[in-house]
């Protein structure tokens, strides 16, 4: 079964950018939603990003990302919403509790936020191979190996988690847990007492993972070993140009 | 080739030796099929080959193993594994990459093999394996069987003279099961390369391995050629360890004096020793 | 017990993994599912405990639809035992344990101590042990004990003897066997031909996703044909009988091509005689 944040094989103008420009524009237009008070903008990058994942055929994953996190940006709003007090009464409910204006203008743009800013990340980690990540930070930033290597694996066991916890639930759910149950506070609930066996077997990969990858030399690697050069080329150019007016316009509106 | 002395290991903490007086040598170009119950110290025999223990995991740690003459106390893990690969159970633990190429990459960088030498290493690993067309896919994608080829292929990349396996079929089913040991042995035979493996299905091992050893509580109780091992069919049941049918078939014809012949390991053997036993008068 | 009719199940955006699966499985039945890897019978399994819902057909278990069940309901009665126990076991103690899969089945503490007891006697488990430090045989214990002291009428193993020794797998399938004689019914994934020709009744063999053989084991086991379009190959014993042939052709255990043979001997020695 493949995750959500899976690489998919593609050749398209995002696959072929350099993983260091991916990974520097991801962040730019995090950064373009969180400098920005304007909705406009938020709404803007959402929109840009889909027009990306169009462009690299991964729409349709781009869209299920949104939707997964569209319960937990209604669960957030729906807490903003009643917790500004500033602003104009909209609507005044029992209990003291008020929407205002401002609460609504606030809680709108935290949740756009939240889409917005983690669609790129989503973007970026589907259209990279996971092992680019730590070796272009190697070859072109100098950054040392180890943590690069520590970086590119955490990446990598994302997926492997959400398919162990996915077993984890499942084998529950058939001794009787009740995770099918619709409730999401009751699922939470029964959660906790899962993160045991998580625990257990993430321990007992990272350990595999380390032994293997000691006794392939891991630690006789240095930064001449790369054997993938990551040039630069015109497109990362333009892609950064691009990355750099939607920060501005962030900054300016 | 590889020379144990006494070799016995304790984990800290551990009550009991996980390796107790361990003498053994494999020679160039052996099939070592390595058997034994769960918790007999396969895995931490293993361990001991490729420096793992005591360089990794620490304990209690006397005698002496020695791989191509280098001591496993004296050589880290990094240098052993120039000339002794190690394939682990947990197939997706011990994968560093998400496309088949960069896993087999990951090893070659590391030894710092020049550029102008790693394409055909990986080229030729790849084919070794028999999986060349799986170059660009994602591993998440493979099969168990092909996973584990792929985690072969990395191994062999590095051209190790021996290649040590811990259960590398665990999960896999028979044609996968027979298509990995198939790669085994056209490793071994082809190539000239040492090969170890942990297995508890003993058919293939039957078919595949050349020598047999057998270990009980941390103790190797016996090694040889296969056939030879296989008559100790008593000391194998009492070690925990499972025998083709057809041998328990012979020793239950012995037992009636119905046959006197050498102890049947597979099919053909079990078929050639009923033929005599109903042979009319 | 449990019915599939016309089945049909595939994973988002994915090609058909079940194709037209119908069959159904009586009171008291021990069936081993065959098939290679990726055939698709871990995800028969799944559909038979409503884990998994068919995109087309229906799936009887129990005589309910589990289209129309929680799987938490259903699973008073269907145990199911994964591959790997590290994902059923998440407490501290072997009889912790126990117990926390008897918590959603007995309403009464007593009566749940009293059904923990008897499962740590009955596979002879220390109920103060950590499972974390156990061997992988002894947790697959552990994790069948858990699930036994439900006492499902039906029971799914998915491969329960994988990564085990030859004795863990023997003292696994002894309890299952005894199970199996109580009247429980059975569903079996297995790679192991011996096991399944020791211990199994019927055999259901799956290929690419439909069900391309239904039968006795004494029979399937027989078909070369049909268990090489699965790639497997018949346990030892019976292929040895089917290769000598006549009388020995039916021969399917140790013992009996032993008393087969033994009967020859006699044979002979009247005819000496």
């Amino acid at each position: 079964m493949k995750g959500i944040l899976d690489y998919v094989p593609g050749s398209s103008f995002l696959h072929r950018l350099n993983p260091l420009v991916k990974l520097l524009l991801a962040f730019v237009l995090c950064a373009a939603c969180f400098v920005t008070g304007n909705h406009f903008i938020v709404l803007g990058v959402i929109a840009l990003n889909l027009a990306l994942a169009l462009s690299a055929g991964i729409l349709g994953r781009a869209l299920r990302m949104l939707r997964s996190l569209l319960k937990l940006s209604a669960l957030l709003f729906l807490v903003q919403i009643f917790f500004v007090r500033e602003g104009a009464t909209l609507l005044a409910l029992p209990l003291g509790i008020c929407i205002t204006d401002l609460g609504l203008s606030f809680s709108l743009l935290f949740v756009l936020r939240l889409l917005a800013a983690a669609l790129p990340l989503g973007l970026m980690l589907s259209v990279t191979q996971t092992s680019d990540i730590p070796n272009v930070l190697v070859r072109r930033l100098g950054l040392p190996y180890q943590y690069a290597f520590v970086l590119g694996t955490a990446i990598r066991f994302i997926p492997l988690f959400a398919q162990e916890m996915a077993g984890i639930m499942e084998a529950q759910t058939a001794r009787g847990v009740e995770f099918d149950t619709g409730n999401f506070f009751k699922k939470v609930a029964l959660l906790l007492p899962l993160c045991a066996p998580l625990l257990v077997s993430s321990v007992r990969r990272i350990e595999g993972g380390a032994i293997s990858a000691e006794l392939r030399g891991f630690y006789l690697r240095g930064r001449k070993s790369g054997y993938k050069d990551y040039p630069f080329a015109l497109r990362d150019l333009c892609a950064l140009l691009g990355g750099a007016c939607a920060l501005a316009l962030a900054v300016l509106f | 080739m590889i020379q144990l002395k006494n070799l016995g290991f304790r984990y800290s903490g551990a009550e009991r030796l996980a390796l107790d007086g361990i003498d053994l040598t494999v020679e160039d170009g052996a099939f070592l099929g390595l058997i034994g119950s769960s918790g007999a110290g396969k895995s931490t025999l293993c361990y001991a080959l490729s420096g793992i223990v005591p360089h990794h995991y620490r304990g209690d740690f006397y005698g002496e193993a020695r791989i191509e003459g280098m001591d496993s106390a004296e050589h880290r893990p990094e240098e052993l594994s120039r000339v002794l690969g190690c394939v682990f159970q947990d197939i997706d633990g011990q994968m560093v990459a998400s496309v088949v190429e960069d896993e087999i990459l990951f090893g070659l960088e590391n030894f710092g093999v020049p550029r102008d030498e790693i394409e055909g290493r990986v080229t030729q690993a790849l084919a070794a394996a028999g999986i060349s067309e799986l170059r660009g896919r994602l591993i998440s994608e493979l099969s168990g069987g092909q996973r584990q080829k792929v985690a072969i292929a990395a191994i062999t990349a590095l051209r190790p003279k021996i290649i040590v396996l811990d259960e590398p079929t665990g999960e896999l089913d028979p044609r996968s099961s027979r298509r990995v040991f198939e790669t085994l042995k056209e490793l071994n035979e082809k190539h000239g390369v040492t090969i170890i493996v942990v297995e508890q299905k003993i058919m293939l091992l039957c078919e595949f391995a050349k020598r047999l050893a057998v270990m009980e509580e941390g103790r190797l109780i016996l090694e040889g050629e296969v056939p030879a091992v296989l008559q100790s069919a008593g000391r194998l049941e009492a070690a925990g360890v499972n025998i083709p049918r057809v041998t328990t078939l012979a020793r239950a014809l012995r037992e009636e004096g119905l046959y006197g012949g050498k102890l049947p390991l597979n099919l053909d053997e079990g078929e050639a020793m009923m033929r005599e036993v109903l042979r009319p008068c | 017990m449990l019915e599939f009719e016309r089945v049909f199940f595939g994973y988002e955006g994915q090609s058909a993994t079940l194709k037209d699966l119908s069959f159904a499985i009586g009171e008291g039945e021990f069936v081993a599912l065959l098939g290679e890897n990726g055939a698709g019978k871990s995800t028969l399994c799944r559909l038979a405990n409503g884990l998994l819902k068919p995109s087309a057909g229906r799936v009887l278990a129990l005589g309910m639809d589990t289209k129309q069940v929680k799987t938490s309901l259903l699973a008073r009665d269907i145990g199911f035992l994964f591959q790997n126990p590290d994902r059923q076991i998440c407490q501290n103690s072997v009889r912790a344990e126990i117990l926390f899969g008897l918590e959603i089945a007995l309403a009464d503490e007593a009566a749940r101590r009293a059904r923990c007891e008897e499962m740590l006697e009955l596979f002879s488990l220390s109920g103060e042990r950590d499972p974390f430090g156990m061997s992988r045989g002894e947790r697959q214990q552990i994790a069948l004990a858990s699930v036994l002291a439900r006492a499902p009428s039906l029971l799914i193993l998915d491969e329960p003897t994988t990564g085990l020794d030859y004795r863990e797998c023997m003292a696994i399938m002894g309890i299952v066997a005894q199970l199996h004689q109580k009247g429980t019914t059975i569903l079996m994934i297995s790679h192991d031909m011996e096991i399944v020709a020791d211990f199994a009744g019927r055999a259901l063999v799956l290929s690419e996703g439909g069900l391309i053989g239904d039968g006795p084991v004494r029979r399937i086991m027989r078909d070369e044909a049909l268990l090489g379009r699965a790639s497997l190959l018949p346990a030892q014993i019976p292929a040895l009988g089917a290769r000598l042939g006549g009388p020995y052709a039916e021969a399917f255990s140790v013992e009996e091509l032993l008393s087969l043979a033994v009967g020859k001997k006699g044979e002979k020695e009247r005819a000496e005689a």
